[in-house]
Formats: C-alpha cells, sequence, structure tokens
C-alpha cells in the first residue's frame, strides 16, 4: 500500500483510443466474477430471510443487489460506482437504525413496555401459575407412542408422586385428567418410571426441544378440577393453578380473588391498573402514544431545564475544547517550530504520545488521577481541590484533560500549517517593520485559521456528542441537587443515555424522543458550521 | 487498478479469514446451558456448572457481561437472544418481573433461609434461587483503636480518633453517592425508605426520604460529613483499599471485603454497626444473590433442573464458595463453614437485624436519587431541603 | 528572524548574547520541558503502577514500590479473561474496519470532488448531517436489528467480531472530508489529461490520484483507528461472550468488575494496548504531520 509510485505516472501507453474505453479484459472479468458473487449472495440470502420472516432486512438485500447490478453493470450513473459502498454501509447501518430511533420516539417503549398486549397477558396468565400449597411434587417421564416420532407427540406424562410410599404410577395426556396408569406394568427405578411398553421415553434433551408443548398441555390435576399438572424440570412436574386471567369481554384482567384490574391510561400509556392505582406489577405494552413524549420533553419544567441546561454545557465544552486545545497547540508549534531549537523531531514525536494513547485507556486512567485525597493530582500538587465534587472544579477537570488529549493533533496540525506559509510571507512581513509578535498576530494566525478552520469545525462537531469524554471520566457527575437526570458535567448525550439506560429504569421512548431532539439540534448547529466554512472558503 | 484490486481482495480475505477465525458465536448453538454473570462470579461458577453438565451429559457456559448486566439481560432476553439463567441481586426482582423477562421456580427443597426466598419473591410467587445472602458489618482495624465494638456512631468517632489513624472511618460515598452503604446510618437517624403495609409488604405511597425522620437522618449524615468522619473522596474504588493499607480505624463493608483484608494481614474484628446515640439502631440492607430463570430460555427445563440442582444439596454452592466465599442461603453449608470459617458466618449473625430491601420495579428510581441526596449532605448541602427535593423526585418517579 | 541565528551563534559565549538566547531561544526548551512533563507523569504513573504488584489506586508516589511482572503475567496468563483474545480481536476489528471505511471513504470522496452530479452538493451536506448522529443513542435499533440479522446468518449475529465490525460500518464514510479535502487540492488538469489520453475514471483514481493520496490516507486510516480502538459502548452491548471481546470492552469489563483489585492489572492491560500504537505513530509521524496539514490546507 505504501509502495509509491510517481504521480503521473499515468494511464496504459496503449490508451490512444479517446474517451469511454473503460474496460481491460482482467477488469472485465473481476466485474463479471464480483456480481456473479453479489447474485449467489442474494439467491442465498433472499429465501432465508423469507423463512424468517424479516423484511426489512430483505428489503436491504434485494435492494442491494438491485442497485449493485443497476450500477455497477450499466454506465448511466456513473458517480454512484464511486458512492454506493459506503453509502450502503451508511443507509443500512446508521440511516435505519435513525430512522428507527425516530418510531421509537412516538412509542412508550421502555420497562414494562417491551412487548405486545398478547405477550404481555400471555407472560401474566402463565406467571400467575401457582403451585397449590402442600400438594406434591411429582417425578415425570414422557411418554411417546413407540411408532411415532418422539418430537411430535402426543405426548403421555407418566408421573409418580413423591409422596406416595407405594408409587402409583399415574398418567396424563393433553384434555384428560391425571389418573392412574392402566396399560402394561412399566417399570420403576428410583421412584421414576424408566420405561413403559409399548412407549419410548423422552431424553431430557427431547423433553428440553419440547418444553413449550408439554407446559401447554392440559392436564387436570386428581381430586381438584381447578388444578392443573405442569412439567417443571426433565424430571419433575408439580400441580397448581392460573390465578389470574385475561377477560376479553372487559378487557380486563381478574384474579380468582376477584380483584379486578381494568384497562385505563396511567401516565401516557394503558395498562392494567391495580387497585392502588398503579399498574399491575408495573407492566404495561408497547403502544403508539403520538407526541406525548415531545410535549413531555417541552413542558415538564424541571426536564426541560435540564435539558437546556445540559445544552448550554454541551456547547461550552465543545467550545472550551476546542479552543483552547487549538491555542495550546498553536502556540507549541510557534514555540518549537524553530530552526533554532535542536531536536524537533524528538520533542514532536513526545508530544504526540498523549494523541496516540487510545482515547478510552487514558480517560479511565485520568478518572482516578482527579480523587480529593488520593488522587495523584492533588498528591503532586499538594491541592485539596474537590474535582470531582465540585461542578464548577468538575468542568474544569473535564476540560483540562480534553486538553491533555487533544492539543497534540492542534499541535501537529499547526506544525504542519505554519511550515506550509511560505517564508517569503514571513519575509515581507519583517521588511515592513513588523515585529516578531505582531508579524504571529497579524500575518500568520489569519493565514492559519483559514487552513485548520476546516479541522476546527469537525473537530467542535465530534466533541459535541463526545459521550466517552463525559461517561468514562465523570460519569456526568457530581450530582446537583435538585437535578435527578443531569449531572454537572453532563453533555446532552450522555444525560440522554442515562435517562435511557440509566439507573432510574429504561424508558427508550423518551429517550428518543431526546436523541431527536438532539439531532435536530446538531443539524442546526451544522447548518451554521457550513456558513461560517463557506465563508471562510470564498475567503481563499 | 491492480493496486486498489489487490487490497481490496486483501481485504476481503482478511474480513472472511479472521472473522472465522476470530468471531466464533459464543456457543450458544452447542451450549445446552447459558448462564450470564457478572465478572465476580464467572469464576467460582466455572468449574461446579461443568461438573453438574458432565454429570447430566449436557454442555454449559457461564459468561460474563462486564456492564449493565440487568439491563443487557433484559433486552436480550426480549430479543430472546439472552441465555438460560441470569445471576442477580434480590433487588432486581421487581424489574425482572415488570418486564416478564423471567419465571417462577418452585423451591422444593428445605433448608433454605425463607428471608432470603422472601427477598426473591414477589406477587406470592418466587422468582430466584437464592445461593448466598450478604449484609454490611464493621470491620475494626485493632490497631488503629481500642474500641473493637463501639455501641455508638458518637463512640466509634471519640475511639477512631483517639486511634491516630489517618481516617476514622471508610464508608465508601462518592461524588454520586452509595445508598446502599449509607442505609445503616440512615436507618438510624430514622430514615426508611418506604413505610409497611399491614400485612408487611412495603407501601410505595408512603415514601419517608423526605419526611422528618429522613431528614433527621439526613441532618446527622450531614455532621458526619461536616465533621469530616464521611467524606465524598471515599469511594468505592478506594475504601477498601485504605483500609488494607491501614489508613483506616473502621471500614464499613461487606463479606466481599474479607478476603482482602486477610490479604493484607491486618489485624481485624467485625462486630455489627452501631447507630446515633438515643437514635434508631442501625439497620444494614440485606441482599440476595440468586439464580434466575430467563422467560426466553432456549433452555427453560435444563434452567429449571439446574436451580432445581443448585439447592437440593451443597455441592455447587460449596465448590462456588471455596473459589467466592459467600455468606451461603443454605443452612447445611452453613452449618459447615460455621466451623471452617468463623469471621465469614458473622456475617449471617449481623443479617439476622438487616433487613431485605423492596424488590418492587420503583426501587430504581430509589437508589440514585437517595444517593445523591446523601452524597450533597455530606458534601454540605442543606439536609432538609436536599432530602425533600429527593423524596419529591422518588414519589415522582415512583407515580 | 532566520537570518540572524547563524550571527548568534557566533557571539553565543558572550555574556550579552546569552541573555539573547535565553530570550529568543531558551525560553522554548523550558516550555517544551514543562509540556514533557505534563505528557510524560500520567504514562509513567501508570506504567509505575502497572509494575506495582499491590495495583494501588490511592498511590501516593509515581514510583512503585515494588517492582513485578505480576500484572503483566496474570493478564497474559489469561486470569482475567482471555486476553490474547481480545489482543486479537481489537486487531481484526480495527484493521478491517479502518481499511473498508478508508476505501469507502476515498471511493465517495473522488466522486465528490472530481464527477458533477446533480445532487452534489446535497448529497454532501445531508452526509455531513447524518455522520453527525451518534450511533450511541440508535443502540437499541441496532440490536434489535442485529438480533434478527444473527438468526439469519450467525455469523453476523450478536457476540460476533463479524456483526460488530458490521455494525461500526455505520461510519463508512466517516473519513470522506478529509480525503477530499485533500483532493480538491489536486489539480483536475492532471486526471483530465489522462482522461484525455483515454484512461477511465476508475484508472485515474487508482492510478493517478490514489497514490498522491497515500499521506492523508495513512492520517486518516491513524484516525479511524484509535477512534475505533476506543469504541466499547456498542461493544459492551453487542460482545458477550469472553471470547469475543475487544481490548476496550474486556478492559472496561475488568475494571468495572473490581476497580480496586483490577486497577494494576487494567494499567497492564493499558500499557500494552498503548504501546503498539504509539509506535505506530510514531512510525507514521511523517505522514501524519504532512496529512495533517494536506487535509488542512484546502483550496
Amino acid at each position: 500500500m505504501t509502495s509509491t509510485s510517481q504521480p503521473g505516472a499515468g494511464p496504459a501507453p496503449t490508451a490512444s483510443v479517446p474517451r469511454e474505453r473503460n474496460t481491460t479484459l482482467p477488469g472485465l472479468i473481476a466485474k463479471i466474477i464480483f456480481l456473479g458473487i453479489v447474485l449467489a449472495i442474494g439467491v442465498y440470502a433472499v429465501p432465508l430471510l423469507i423463512h424468517y420472516k424479516m423484511w426489512m432486512w430483505l428489503a436491504v438485500m434485494v435492494a442491494a443487489v438491485v442497485l449493485i447490478f443497476a450500477i455497477y453493470l450499466t454506465k448511466r450513473f456513473i458517480p454512484g460506482k464511486y458512492l454506493f459502498p459506503g453509502t450502503a454501509f451508511l443507509t443500512v447501518f446508521l440511516i435505519i437504525p435513525v430512522v428507527l430511533t425516530v418510531s421509537y420516539s412516538f412509542t412508550n417503549f421502555g420497562d414494562g413496555s417491551r412487548s405486545s398486549k398478547e405477550d404481555m397477558i400471555a407472560a401474566v396468565e402463565s406467571e400467575s401459575f401457582k403451585r397449590t400449597p402442600d400438594s406434591p411434587i411429582y417425578t415425570m417421564a414422557v411418554g411417546v407412542a413407540a411408532d411415532q416420532n418422539a418430537a411430535d407427540g402426543p405426548f403421555t406424562l407418566f408421573l409418580i408422586s413423591m409422596d406416595d410410599a407405594d408409587q402409583t404410577v399415574l398418567a396424563g395426556r393433553h384434555g384428560q385428567a391425571l389418573a392412574p396408569w392402566d396399560g402394561d406394568a412399566p417399570t420403576v427405578a428410583d421412584g421414576r418410571v424408566t420405561a413403559v411398553p409399548g412407549y419410548q421415553l423422552l431424553t431430557p434433551r427431547q423433553i428440553n426441544t419440547a418444553y413449550a408443548e408439554l407446559q401447554a398441555m392440559d392436564v387436570a390435576a386428581p381430586g381438584d378440577g381447578q388444578a392443573a399438572i405442569k412439567p417443571q424440570t426433565p424430571t419433575q412436574a408439580y400441580q397448581g393453578k392460573v390465578t389470574i386471567k385475561y377477560d376479553a369481554a372487559g378487557d380486563r384482567l381478574v384474579s380468582d380473588a376477584g380483584v379486578v384490574y381494568p384497562n385505563q391510561t396511567v401516565g401516557t400509556a394503558q395498562c392494567f391498573v391495580a387497585p392502588d392505582g398503579k399498574c399491575f406489577q408495573g407492566k404495561s405494552w408497547l403502544q403508539n402514544v403520538g407526541l406525548k413524549n415531545y410535549s413531555r420533553l417541552l413542558t415538564d419544567s424541571g426536564i426541560r431545564t435540564q435539558f437546556l441546561a445540559a445544552f448550554a454545557w454541551t456547547l461550552v465544552f465543545s467550545l472550551a475544547s476546542v479552543c483552547l486545545t487549538f491555542l495550546l497547540g498553536f502556540f507549541l508549534a510557534l514555540t518549537l517550530n524553530d530552526e533554532r531549537v535542536r531536536g524537533q523531531k524528538g520533542w514532536r514525536a513526545f508530544l504526540l504520545l498523549p494523541y496516540a494513547i487510545p482515547g478510552m485507556i487514558s480517560l479511565l486512567i485520568w478518572s482516578q488521577f482527579f480523587n480529593k485525597d488520593f488522587g495523584l493530582i492533588n498528591q503532586l500538587f499538594g491541592l485539596d481541590v474537590n474535582w470531582f465534587g465540585d461542578p464548577t472544579m468538575a468542568k474544569i477537570a473535564v476540560i483540562l484533560v480534553q486538553l491533555w488529549m487533544g492539543f497534540p493533533y492542534m499541535f501537529i496540525v499547526c506544525t504542519g500549517a505554519l511550515q506550509s506559509i511560505p517564508g517569503d510571507v514571513k519575509e515581507a512581513a519583517r521588511i515592513d517593520g513588523s515585529t516578531g509578535l505582531s508579524t504571529t498576530f497579524r500575518i500568520i494566525m489569519p493565514l492559519l485559521l483559514i487552513s485548520v478552520a476546516p479541522l476546527l469545525v469537525a473537530s467542535f462537531a465530534f466533541n459535541f456528542n463526545n459521550f466517552n469524554a463525559i461517561q468514562l471520566l465523570t460519569q456526568g457527575g457530581p450530582s446537583l441537587s435538585g437535578q435527578f437526570t443531569r449531572g454537572g458535567t453532563d453533555i446532552l448525550i450522555s444525560m440522554i443515555y442515562k435517562q435511557a439506560f440509566g439507573g432510574s429504569g429504561t424508558d427508550f421512548g423518551f429517550a428518543s424522543a431526546m436523541s431527536v431532539l438532539l439531532f435536530v439540534l446538531t443539524g442546526v448547529l451544522a447548518a451554521v458550521q457550513f456558513r461560517i466554512t463557506k465563508r471562510l472558503e470564498n475567503l481563499t | 487498478m491492480k493496486r486498489l484490486a489487490v487490497i481490496a481482495v486483501a481485504v476481503v480475505g482478511l474480513t472472511a479469514g479472521l472473522t472465522a477465525c476470530g468471531g466464533q458465536t459464543p456457543d450458544r448453538g452447542e451450549a445446552d446451558l447459558v448462564i450470564w454473570a457478572d465478572a465476580n462470579r464467572t469464576g467460582a461458577l466455572q468449574a461446579p456448572l461443568k461438573a453438574w453438565a458432565e454429570k447430566n451429559g449436557l454442555t454449559a457456559v457461564v459468561q460474563t457481561v462486564a456492564t449493565d448486566l440487568q439491563a443487557n439481560f433484559v433486552t436480550a432476553n426480549e430479543a430472546k437472544n439472552g441465555p438460560d439463567i441470569v445471576i442477580g441481586a434480590q433487588d432486581w426482582t421487581g424489574k425482572l418481573v415488570q418486564n416478564s423477562a423471567v419465571v417462577p421456580i418452585q423451591i422444593s427443597a428445605s433448608g433454605v433461609s425463607q428471608t432470603a426466598i422472601d427477598a426473591v419473591s414477589y406477587g406470592g410467587q418466587v422468582y430466584g434461587a437464592p445461593y448466598a445472602i450478604e449484609t454490611l458489618g464493621l470491620f475494626v482495624n485493632n490497631a488503629l483503636t481500642d474500641n473493637a465494638a463501639p455501641a455508638t456512631i458518637e463512640d466509634m468517632i471519640a475511639a477512631g480518633r483517639a486511634g491516630g489513624g489517618e481516617n476514622v472511618l471508610c464508608l465508601q460515598v462518592g461524588e454520586s453517592g452509595d445508598a446502599y452503604h449509607m442505609q445503616p446510618f440512615f436507618t438510624s437517624g430514622g430514615g426508611y425508605i418506604f413505610g409497611a403495609n399491614s400485612d408487611g409488604s412495603y407501601n410505595t405511597a408512603d415514601i419517608g426520604i423526605g419526611a422528618g425522620g429522613g431528614v433527621q437522618a439526613a441532618t446527622k449524615i450531614g455532621q458526619l460529613g461536616a465533621e469530616g468522619v464521611l467524606k465524598t473522596s471515599i469511594t468505592g474504588d478506594n475504601s477498601q483499599q485504605l483500609f488494607n493499607q491501614g489508613k483506616c480505624a473502621y471500614l464499613v463493608s461487606g463479606p466481599w471485603a474479607l478476603a482482602d483484608i486477610r490479604k493484607a494481614g491486618i489485624d481485624f474484628t467485625l462486630s455489627p454497626i452501631p447507630g446515633f446515640a438515643g437514635l434508631d439502631p442501625a439497620e444494614p440492607p440485606l441482599g440476595v444473590h440468586a439464580f434466575f430463570v430467563a422467560s426466553n430460555a432456549k433452555s427453560p427445563a435444563f434452567a429449571q433442573q439446574f436451580v432445581n440442582d443448585l439447592l437440593s444439596d451443597i455441592t455447587i454452592t460449596r465448590a462456588m464458595n471455596d473459589v467466592d466465599a459467600r455468606v451461603p442461603a443454605q443452612d447445611a453449608l452453613a452449618d459447615e463453614l460455621k466451623t471452617s470459617d468463623p469471621v465469614l458466618m458473622q456475617f449471617l449473625d449481623l443479617a439476622e437485624s438487616a433487613k431485605a430491601l423492596p424488590s418492587i420495579p420503583a426501587m430504581d428510581a430509589v437508589w440514585s436519587p437517595l444517593g445523591q441526596a446523601e452524597a450533597a449532605v455530606v458534601g454540605g448541602a442543606d439536609p432538609k431541603s436536599t432530602f425533600e427535593a429527593a423524596g419529591k423526585e422518588v414519589a415522582n418517579a415512583v407515580q | 528572524m532566520s537570518a540572524s541565528a547563524p550571527l548568534a551563534q557566533l557571539h553565543r559565549h558572550t555574556a550579552g548574547s546569552r541573555k539573547r538566547w535565553w530570550v529568543e531561544v531558551g525560553w522554548r526548551y523550558i516550555i517544551g520541558i514543562v509540556m514533557v512533563l505534563i505528557v510524560g507523569v500520567p504514562v509513567l504513573y501508570i506504567i509505575g503502577v502497572s509494575l506495582d504488584p499491590s495495583g494501588s489506586t490511592t498511590a501516593s508516589s509515581v514510583f512503585p514500590s515494588k517492582i513485578t511482572f505480576d500484572n503483566y503475567a496474570a493478564l497474559l496468563g489469561g486470569d482475567k479473561g482471555p486476553f490474547g483474545r481480545w489482543y486479537l480481536n481489537t486487531l481484526i476489528v480495527c484493521l478491517v474496519v479502518t481499511v473498508l471505511q478508508i476505501l469507502c471513504s476515498a471511493l465517495a470522496a473522488y466522486a465528490f470532488s472530481r464527477l458533477r452530479f446533480t445532487g452534489r452538493r446535497v448529497g454532501i451536506l445531508a452526509l455531513l448531517l447524518i455522520m453527525m448522529f451518534p450511533n450511541v443513542l440508535a443502540i437499541i435499533a441496532l440490536y434489535s436489528m442485529f438480533t434478527q440479522l444473527g438468526e439469519a446468518f450467525p455469523i453476523f449475529g450478536l457476540s460476533t467480531i463479524a456483526g460488530y465490525v458490521l455494525c461500526l460500518m455505520g461510519g463508512a464514510l466517516g473519513q470522506v472530508w478529509l480525503v477530499k479535502g485533500t483532493l480538491d487540492s489536486i489539480p483536475q488538469s492532471l486526471d483530465e489529461a489522462a482522461i484525455i489520453d483515454g484512461a477511465s475514471h476508475f484508472q485515474v483514481f487508482s492510478r493517478i490520484l490514489f497514490p498522491i493520496l497515500i499521506p492523508i490516507i495513512a492520517t486518516t486510516a491513524m484516525l479511524a483507528f484509535v477512534g475505533i480502538i476506543s469504541e466499547f459502548i456498542i461493544g459492551s452491548m453487542f460482545l458477550k461472550s469472553a471470547d469475543s471481546m475487544t481490548l476496550a470492552v474486556g478492559l472496561y469489563g475488568l475494571l468495572q468488575g473490581d476497580k480496586t483489585g483490577n486497577y494494576g492489572v487494567f494499567a497492564a492491560g493499558a500499557v500494552m494496548v498503548s504501546v503498539p500504537v504509539v509506535v505506530l505513530f510514531l512510525f507514521l509521524q511523517r505522514y501524519i504531520v504532512g496529512g495533517a496539514v494536506a487535509g488542512a490546507v484546502k483550496g
């Protein structure tokens, strides 16, 4: 990759035919092989995706194959050939997730509301299956008639009550009550059926595979029509009954004790409401809540204040990060970029160090340095600063770390830019009678700013959403009195992350609404930045 | 063209080759049973799980989830991508049930601590197979104080000061607080999180954080902060270490601290945590560690079998204990350990005065505001307004 | 300024010129030394912690009390997880993602810089905007997408390196700007001449422009590489089995699991992760300085 050929070694000598002679034989073969592979992958994947009913991926796959053929087989849209690979990745792994996130923001997706109403009801009913107090535990074997396929059933449960000294073998089938086995005598060992004539017994693995079906079997318990038998482990079953049922007519849950949980709206979404006015077991289901997440964001004064405060600090944080690293980097570049300073390469290499250490490592290390009583910084300088305890000092600490990590980049950039400023410019300035300092500020700085402005803008954009810098250093702390979502150093993205995944439960719907707002804010800032860079471009 | 083609081919080859050898899936397809645990527990479970699996002719793996095990588990389980079993603490129960992420289990074995079983029960069903309990105690550095069992916090401070150690007390607070470790002091001061209904269950409408008792406790905690007994600079990262370096006369911590204290060679005594003079006795929190069976387990029968076997005798729990000593929830194992590790088993006595924290889903909304409020008060904030605000925040979250 | 330098050297021994030397040159050394200390002390400290068997977070001295390689041995011996595997995984992820991202970006940058088509300006702006959306926020969506994908194609599922690589390819066009900036500064006449000579667009790109772009590509590759090596949020959501973890996920997990006990081991890991990157940086330094400027100085 690094072998350099002279620029302009250029086209092959045979290339005398004018225009559009753009295929060589190896190129053609490569193209055929490439398209062949694409087609093969498509042919392989499409039935599989249909089988799994993954419509989104199916659409992605088909679109990709069609586009690849359309773009690389024809000459209709040449830029497409260059744009396609990156754009395809971008679309699938960035744009689609963004669109999904936007769609989440209109739902109550979060703890207790991750599944559909049907799934939630099914889970409630099955979880409410309660063992009858003091009822026996049974050893269990599962049999299937010898001429049937073991995996398919129909299954017969062979049970022996652990309390039963006689070890009477009971049998149960779907739809029938558990009753003493009246077929050929089974073999019993250690209180459990190990063989039944005319039946094959399922291995533990087979039972494990068929577990859902076994659980769904309706086998009434002996002597108690209400109770049913349920397999538990591959070798044990117990009896009990469903204690909460869904009443479809009234759209409500009813417990066997007669408690009714009607479907009502609590907060932003519906759920089955318990007598204490809260959702039953905190459970709800995934539902569309329209704009309620957004209206909560805009009207809940506590959250709005925290959001705005985080936004303000995000701006300060990213601006300070960029400006300070630039100023330090520029200063160092001016200082060390002087031919009288010896060992320039050595200095440069050493000062590059913080930039070369992976940021995540640096941040985790620095997070230990700021402890008030035991951290390196206070120890080294004999200070007693409560760095991460005081919101202001914590902010300063965050910026200091940003400075440490970021100045080498600016140092390099400025060194390079300084070297590229033609010597005669400086010479001319000197002849005009400028002193060293005013040359620096009046001539060099503007020239340099023009050339590095796009990088400053990019750096700003990066820091605006620099999640690691906060999460790994302070985790947003310290806490602020009266504010529980935002910590003293939380920038918007870390605050939203806390909202979505933080300690106080997960609320993806609301966090998605915040993300969308952050996205819009980012977009507005980007637009402003375009203006600035464009103006700078026009200057040159 | 050629160079680019070479690069492209190299990349494709590299991707295919390296991912083939480097990116194998976690053997989900092969393993009959998959357990998720945090980093501290996987080591202890490795060998006994293997033995159990071999005995049953199965394969089983335990996987470490580095961060946010609970949230990761719920998400993965919802996506039918999770494990068969997850190891968690009792205060997860409510949240796991809320998300229908776990299924009830049946405990038929006898000799399992009823307190522990109650702690992992919810709505009349048992959801976890408890294997260890833990609570907080007071570790005393005998070289730095002559009062090895202070009756009150005030006595403890006086003795600690007299001993001349660098710090009187190491109780982790940190910048964002640690409500769990502060719980003994909070309850001694008169604070409580949720009031109780007549049937003993928690009444989430009665929040005691911003009420009179909570504010009184906060005032006391604030005083300790002002006296320099509690410090936000003492965190979960350094509190045990400071004690082990002989820089604290007293340490509030749990059984997990024991191994390192012994390794450091500190001459120590384990005592109950004292309360404030003239106020309530300290009530340390009771923690329970349990195995939960995932609702979307791929091997539900094996998962049920494992939790059943776990409690039916002490083979598995004893083997776990050999690696990672904890206070067992099974009487039989506790009896064994009483002779082999009496200090550890002191925690069992301490646990008698401890109280399990509520396992309702709302607990998640309690820890961080309460911890933050405590850290703020230790740092000098006004106890009354701070705790009232925290109480309000908890009330909002609990709704 | 430079003209007076030899003169200053000539009279260096006199007191007056020594003062002048301090004013003009000497202070630069002092600042350099101060910066070296600021950069060096934390780095030394971490090396010290990694060699200190007590692995203390509260050490009051920069120098370890005792020097052993226990922490390194613990990591390499696999006591704390398959460190070697993490290392390999990290290399795979970083290399594959970096190379693919650079390729995609370079191709797209060529289209944006050299080809004229409708929607070009809008495309550039839209791209910049989209790239600003932090994928951390879309993590839930990504998770469910990859859950599905993994069902149909287990090799791309969660907890697979391939799936993780694919997910990170969402940033495939992240390096477009730097490359485009450089391309814009290369005179169009160069490739126009080639086109007239009958070269195809692709030949122009691969034979003429690509070689010129190598410095900037080395720079962006380095940038991408250190960025990817630090990614841990998506990683810790995706990579669950110990064998599939990257260094960032694994080491972060170690530290989260037990900060007290694992700090020394973490420090050892940090040193082992950083050394190759630092060496690579120093090796590529010439390119990086040149590349950064080329990216910066655009027309």
